[in-house]
């Protein structure tokens, strides 16, 4: 392949030519998926494809079938899911926000080592150890049903465990790029580095706050491994573990209702995803998000 | 001054909440006899109240939530991982050893020599459950507790014409309610009659006298089977075995600390070491090749891209879309897609490919699927880096004569692999443990089910410790936790190694 083209010469109409076909081929393979869940959706019989990619007869009747069968709670799943992924990205944020202004503003002793520390801790995913994570719950469900193994309750907990290793570090590059003079004035003024936070610091990074939160919310929209350990009971599930039981084993018969339920849950995340793609580019490339 | 005291108002409430909640919670827990979460919560608690009420302690403040939960609930299951590993903890080897000995009594029962029967009529004698009994050919009356046989005297008990005791003093029988739920105590119920008989409950209506046929030794080491004569011994492991034949084990054992069983087997246990091996060379393989078919596309795309033509920005839109899709929704769909009896690709292909049955098919699809999952974002991070490129390289390498080929395979390449080799380290590390791709779609398999094979052709570590913990057959958490402390232990080289190159840690 002719790829050593440079930027400056050669600038002519058919060293371009490779360039549209390369593209397309690569679209082509990119929207595959997405073409076959849609038309799967929007079919009839509700089977996997038979025979084309687009379906014969446009019909809603999946899309019904999801909202009204009894037999798949897809609005509770759907719910499930905004209440954890929320009250997740909210809480873990806030953690990660206290523990970065520590990072960044404070000056107490042993900092430099609780930071290495923590940076040590985090680079350990926590699922690793999910059989012990499995055999603690157990035993906490025996005292405390809420927030034991099978509840939303648990799993939060355990999400909120990995949040000061996740979001403390994103915050924390960007309080250091604002300028000091700013909470040392508000020193001089007599303010507690409590008030200095709650009412200087917060307010001002709402924005990169938002975005953090939001990240953190398709996160736990995307988490599996963990929410399936949890919520074993149909009602509790959460839209990944909801839809991969639905679909697992009996591909066939259910095929329909799961391409709509994908579609459903898909489009306001890749929506978000989308409108959030400059801070996700420039946070890839600090290894943080997803890849 | 009046925004401080509604802050500090806040504050007191939010601690009175929290303090209340956990004191509640420390005293369910003394109820339970749980007594490591009475000691952490109790930590927690006063922790709390004294870092919140102090004057100084500032940061700690700050660092304090999330500290207690980063510990809690991620610091201690690495311990208690790296704990469970030490020890023999698998189906059948549960409890602890006195728990598994109390059982062993019970499995201990047989049918007395004399096969007496007993009627039986449910009920509460003094607060407890008891049972009213009448032996079937005597027709001495009995109440059976827990805790001893009381034989009663005539005119104590009213009979039936069958000269079956209904009813007696102090004996209050159940009604047809709590006899439906009697199961919940009856199971465990047994009336004790001397040191080796105990008569117990049959179903609702019959009891029997059992003798225990075990002779447990007195320093607790040896039981002796008196209808077979078959002397079991501790094994060291969790179980006690026949003497002669160590394959003849009683159950339930209980958990044995042998630091060096789930480890040794690994590397050395035939049964253990070649499913570990298979799948271990294909986590690396995996992670290393899909790393790498994932950079070359999408660093070939970024070039390709890298200018300025008709309908990019368009392009751009469509190709980033697969990364945009939540992963575990495209991976349940290119499962479907691959689905072999109706999936779209091989009605497209015309074809009946068993992708999921073969195993080199099943690695291919795993990969192409992965591939569509990443490109995207490496397509992303290589334009990053194709621009951060110093473009007066390229020019001095142009002057001196160096042809377009070798300005991109000895400068360029080598440039953009050396910005992006911490983002290519931490993707090794992310697919050496991408879950999602594997349970989801392949579930580790084909897996060779006939063969006794317990690790599938797609299985990486992760899924194979999943297996292992959570299996249908056989559940070993020890041995599950040993892999994961293994695979602890490969992540964090890692991670070191990436981090020693980049000098984080030096900077903090």
């Amino acid at each position: 392949m002719s790829i050593a083209v440079s930027r400056k010469k050669q600038s002519r109409r058919p060293s371009n030519l490779w360039r549209h076909i390369f593209a397309w081929v690569l679209m082509v393979f990119a929207l595959f998926p997405i073409v076959v869940v849609i038309s799967s959706s929007l079919s009839k019989t509700g089977a996997l494809s038979t025979g084309s990619l687009l379906p014969s007869e446009v019909s809603f009747d999946n899309f019904i079938k999801l909202f009204t069968d009894g037999s798949i709670p897809f609005p509770l799943w759907v719910l499930n899911t905004f209440i954890l992924a929320s009250i997740n990205a909210v809480l873990s944020v806030l953690i990660g926000m206290f523990a970065a202004f520590a990072f960044s503003r404070l000056k107490y002793k042993g900092r430099k080592q609780s930071l290495q520390a923590l940076f040590l801790i985090q680079v350990f995913p926590s699922f690793l150890a999910l059989a012990a994570i499995y055999v603690i719950f157990e035993r906490l469900y025996k005292l405390y049903p809420l927030i034991g193994l099978g509840s939303l309750g648990g799993l939060l907990l355990v999400y909120l465990g990995g949040s000061m290793g996740g979001s403390a570090w994103l915050l924390k590059g960007f309080l250091d790029t604002i300028p000091m003079e700013l909470d040392e004035a508000a020193k001089i003024d007599g303010a507690s580095p409590a008030q200095i936070f709650w009412q200087i610091f917060l307010p001002l990074t709402t924005p990169i706050l938002i975005v953090t939160a939001l990240l953190s919310f398709i996160g736990t929209f995307n988490e599996f491994i963990l929410a399936s350990l949890f919520l074993q009971d149909m009602n509790s599930r959460t839209v990944a573990v909801g839809l991969q039981s639905f679909v697992g084993g009996t591909f066939g018969a259910n095929w329909g209702p799961f391409a709509a339920g994908s579609l459903v849950a898909a489009i306001p995340l890749v929506a978000l995803f989308l409108s959030l793609q400059k801070y996700i580019v420039s946070g890839v490339t600090a290894g943080s998000v997803k890849g | 001054m009046k925004r401080s005291t509604i802050a500090s108002l806040f504050k007191v409430f939010a601690l009175a909440v929290t303090s209340a909640v956990l004191i509640w919670m420390v005293y369910v827990a003394v109820l339970g006899s749980e007594w490591l979460i009475v000691g952490t919560l109790s930590i927690v608690l006063v922790l709390l109240n004294w870092i919140y009420f102090s004057k100084r302690a500032v940061a700690s403040k700050f660092l304090l939530p999330g500290s207690i939960l980063l510990v809690i609930f991620v610091i201690v299951p690495i311990v208690y991982t790296a704990w469970m590993s030490v020890y023999n903890y698998k189906t059948g080897n549960e409890l602890e050893r006195d728990q598994a000995i109390t059982q062993l009594h019970q499995v201990g029962l047989v049918p007395d020599e004399s096969a007496t029967n007993y009627d039986q009529v449910l009920g509460k004698y003094q607060g407890d459950h008891a049972l009213l009994l009448t032996n079937q050919d005597t027709h001495e009356v009995y109440i059976g507790t827990k805790t001893e046989r009381i034989a009663l005297a005539d005119g104590t008990f009213q009979v039936d014409k069958q000269l079956k005791a209904v009813s007696a003093d102090g004996f209050t029988a159940d009604n047809a309610d709590q006899i439906a739920q009697a199961n919940s105590w009856l199971t465990t119920f047994s009336v004790p009659v001397s040191d080796k008989q105990f008569i117990n409950p049959q179903g609702v209506e019959i009891a029997s006298l059992m003798r225990e046929k075990f002779e447990f030794s007195a320093d607790g080491k040896s039981i002796t089977d008196d209808v077979t004569g078959i002397e079991y011994v501790d094994n060291g492991n969790g179980n006690f075995v026949a003497k002669d034949d160590p394959a003849n084990i009683l159950y339930p054992g209980w958990r044995q600390f042998n630091p060096a069983q789930n480890y040794v087997g690994i590397l050395t246990d035939p049964k253990l070491s070649g499913p570990f091996l298979r799948v271990f060379i294909w986590t690396i393989s995996f992670a290393f090749i899909t790393v790498l078919m994932m950079w070359a596309l999408g660093l070939t795309l970024a070039i390709a891209m890298d200018k300025k033509m008709k309908g990019r920005a368009f392009y751009r839109a469509i190709l980033i879309l697969p990364y945009a899709m939540p992963s575990f929704m495209s991976i349940l769909i290119w499962g479907g897609i691959f689905n072999p009896d109706y999936g779209a690709l091989n009605n497209l292909l015309n074809g009946h490919i068993d992708w999921y049955n073969d195993p080199w098919l099943a690695r291919t699809m795993l990969l192409t699927v992965n591939l569509w999952l990443g490109f995207p974002y490496f397509y992303l991070i290589s334009t990053g880096a194709l621009q951060a490129l110093p473009t007066d390289i390229e020019e001095a390498a142009e002057i001196d004569g160096a042809s377009n080929a070798q300005i991109f395979w000895q400068i360029k390449l080598p440039l953009i692999f050396q910005i992006l080799s911490p983002l290519l380290i931490a993707s090794f590390a992310f697919n050496f443990n991408n879950f999602n791709l594997v349970y989801l779609l392949t579930k580790g398999g084909p897996t060779d089910v006939l063969n006794g094979e317990t690790a599938g052709a797609t299985d990486i570590l992760i899924t194979y410790a999943y297996k292992t913990a959570f299996g249908s057959n056989e559940q070993n958490l020890g041995l599950a936790c040993a892999i994961s402390v293994i695979m602890f232990v490969i992540v964090g080289a890692l991670s070191m190694w990436s981090l020693k190159r980049s000098r984080v840690l030096e900077e903090m």
